[in-house]
């Protein structure tokens, strides 16, 4: 039982309580009876139920929903024939501009992308609404999809695809019948990301959303300023729940493909 | 004629070619892999190509199927120029050196992939699959996933779907070598079988001289993107062209020695080993005291406690070590 020494355990009970402590407590004080955050008044799920109450949260989980879905949706979409086309077509013009350009935003701040699109937003007179949001979201959870397509297509056999076209199939059935079924793992993953991405994002969103557009990050974020609830607490625990979700799916189907091509 | 044509229509100057590749190059960048290389191939023939890993086999079989595009010289199969038909169109099947499996579909489905693209009814494909399946011996394992099987059992899987559509022309590359020698010799037979009763043009890359020898109608040994010597397995065995043909074919005892011209015994030659003459019944165009070599195949060799009574070709030795 000497595997792991005394210290390499102490640092992993550190770090985790470090990592899951504040989580834990804010799901534990979700619960609590009492109005008072940091006073234990008993167990009770009243506060899930004012939640139903609450108007301006209602519609903010709403849009913040819609966005996550439609955004995470058209990402995965842009993002897989960004990946593909990154990793099958080889070495054409533009190549290395191309590839920069998708890993932009993952290394920009976020403030600053946040900023430039807002920017765009107000040089083409959009008006900031769900829809900006949504076209901000998709701009860099795109970039992340794309990232996991072609680390998946960098483990994929040609010769498969080879093999298909040899035995009469056309190209585009080809990517139907193998190359889609293959990385389908991947693209799901890509979509878990996305919209696990989408659902926790608060400075981009703060930049490009517009009145009636309010996200629950954002919504969050200005109850808090006015002192924490223990509403609040019940509806990050929701988000932590539905994020928890999304991540152990994502890496469950990770594993499932692993399998699969070994 | 007529029957030497129809077993050896190489040899009869009407008969036209199935393939006819015509002065291929094949450039990778700098890399030359295939220079310069013509044959032609007959319908219904057996055709192995041998060779050194790394000479231009993978290479020349995938141009014919087309997933390399030749850099110069052309290819036609069946008197049709190949160049602007793309794989999916070419009446041709291959069987890839790694297999090429499809990773998300069960034995069966691969087996039956080919067929569902020439959208044959239901039963139709079933019975075919079936038929496949016992003839590689893998109807057991039907309903298992690639990643479920050993790669001898891949290979079958592989060697089956590239036969599912009975193509008239069939490439494969290694088809057998993770099989073991009773599997390999039955799906030789199998092979061999399949070809005369179907009329398949075989071609297929091999490293198991043996293999060769026995299922071919003709050899090609390539060497560095070239082909050294197309014959059929026995002018191969007898007449090697080179010492690098003649070493890669079959075991032999290969000697270095003079020329000295030719009498009514044979080509003379000088072993430099035994410094005595040897007489071979092959040709050699050389000038008189070239060094050239020579080759003898152990079973042409007899051993015996007694002097022979002719003089042509014996010498005296001591056995210094024997292994089976
Ligand atoms: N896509 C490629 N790019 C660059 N070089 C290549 C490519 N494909 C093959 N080659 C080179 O061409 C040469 C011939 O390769 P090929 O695969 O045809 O060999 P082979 O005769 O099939 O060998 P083996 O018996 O090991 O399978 C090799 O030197 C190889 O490195
Ligand atoms: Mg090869």
């Amino acid at each position: 039982m000497k595997k792991y020494g005394n210290f390499n355990i102490f640092a992993l009970i550190v770090g985790f309580s470090f990592l899951y402590i504040p989580i834990i407590l804010l799901i534990l004080f979700s619960f609590n009876e009492s109005r008072l955050v940091t006073v234990w008044g008993g167990f009770s799920t009243k506060w899930y139920g004012e939640l139903m109450n609450n108007q301006g949260i209602k519609d903010a989980a709403w849009v913040t929903f819609k966005v996550a879905f439609v955004s995470s949706t058209v990402a995965t979409f842009l993002g897989t024939i960004a990946g593909l086309v990154m990793s099958r077509f080889g070495k054409f013009g533009g190549r290395t501009l191309f590839s920069g350009m998708i890993y932009a935003p993952m290394v920009m701040p976020e403030v600053i992308l946040g900023l430039s699109i807002l920017l765009t937003f107000i040089t083409l007179s959009i008006d900031r609404g769900v829809l900006t949001v949504t076209l901000a979201h998709i701009t860099f959870s795109m970039c992340y999809v794309s990232v996991i397509i072609q680390s998946r297509m960098s483990s994929y056999d040609e010769s498969i695809n080879e093999a298909a076209l040899d035995l009469g199939c056309t190209p585009l059935r080809t990517f139907l019948l193998i190359t889609f079924p293959i990385i389908l793992p991947a693209i799901i993953s890509g979509w878990l990301l996305s919209f696990t991405m989408s659902l926790d994002d608060l400075v981009i969103a703060s930049f490009t959303s517009g009145p009636g557009s309010t996200t629950l990050p954002m919504k969050i974020y200005s109850m808090v300023r006015l002192g924490v609830t223990p509403e609040i607490n019940a509806v990050s625990t929701i988000l932590v729940g539905l994020v928890a979700l999304g991540v152990v799916t994502a890496s469950i189907i990770g594993k499932r493909q692993k399998q699969q091509t070994i | 004629m007529t029957d030497s044509s129809s077993t050896h229509p190489w040899q009869d100057p009407d008969q036209k070619p199935y393939i006819r590749i015509e002065n291929v190059t094949k450039k990778f960048g700098d890399f030359t892999a295939i220079d310069n290389l013509s044959l032609d191939i007959y319908k219904s023939e057996f055709f192995s190509l041998l060779g050194p890993s790394g000479c231009g086999k993978t290479t020349l079989l995938r141009m014919l199927a087309g997933f390399e595009n030749v850099t110069d010289g052309r290819i036609l199969v069946d008197g049709e120029d190949m160049s602007d038909i793309p794989p999916h169109l070419r009446p041709i099947n291959m069987m890839f050196q790694s297999y090429a499996l499809f990773p998300h579909m069960t034995v069966e489905k691969n087996i039956a992939f080919g067929l569902k693209q020439d959208k044959l009814p239901d039963d139709v494909i079933n019975q075919r699959v079936e038929e496949m399946l016992e003839l590689v011996e893998l109807t057991k394992f039907a309903k298992r996933k690639p990643n479920q099987l050993s790669g001898g059992q891949s290979q079958r899987v592989a060697l089956a779907r590239s036969l599912a559509k009975s193509p008239k022309l069939l490439l494969l590359d290694e088809p057998l070598g993770a099989l073991d020698k009773r599997l390999r010799e039955q799906t030789q037979f199998e092979l061999m079988d399949i070809q005369e009763k179907l009329e398949v043009t075989f071609v297929i890359v091999t490293h198991d001289q043996e293999e060769a020898m026995t299922v071919s109608s003709r050899i090609g040994v390539m060497e560095s993107g070239n082909l050294i010597q197309v014959a059929t397995p026995t002018e191969i065995y007898e007449a090697p062209v080179n010492k690098d043909v003649a070493d890669f074919i079959g075991d032999v005892n290969l000697l270095k020695g003079i020329y000295k011209g030719k009498d009514k015994e044979g080509t003379q030659l000088l072993s430099e080993d035994s410094n005595s003459i040897v007489y071979a019944t092959q040709e050699v165009e050389a000038e008189l005291e070239d060094t050239i070599w020579f080759a003898i195949r152990p079973e042409k060799l007899e051993i015996s406690k007694r002097k022979p009574s002719n003089d042509i070709n014996v010498l005296q030795g001591v056995i210094e070590d024997a292994e089976f």
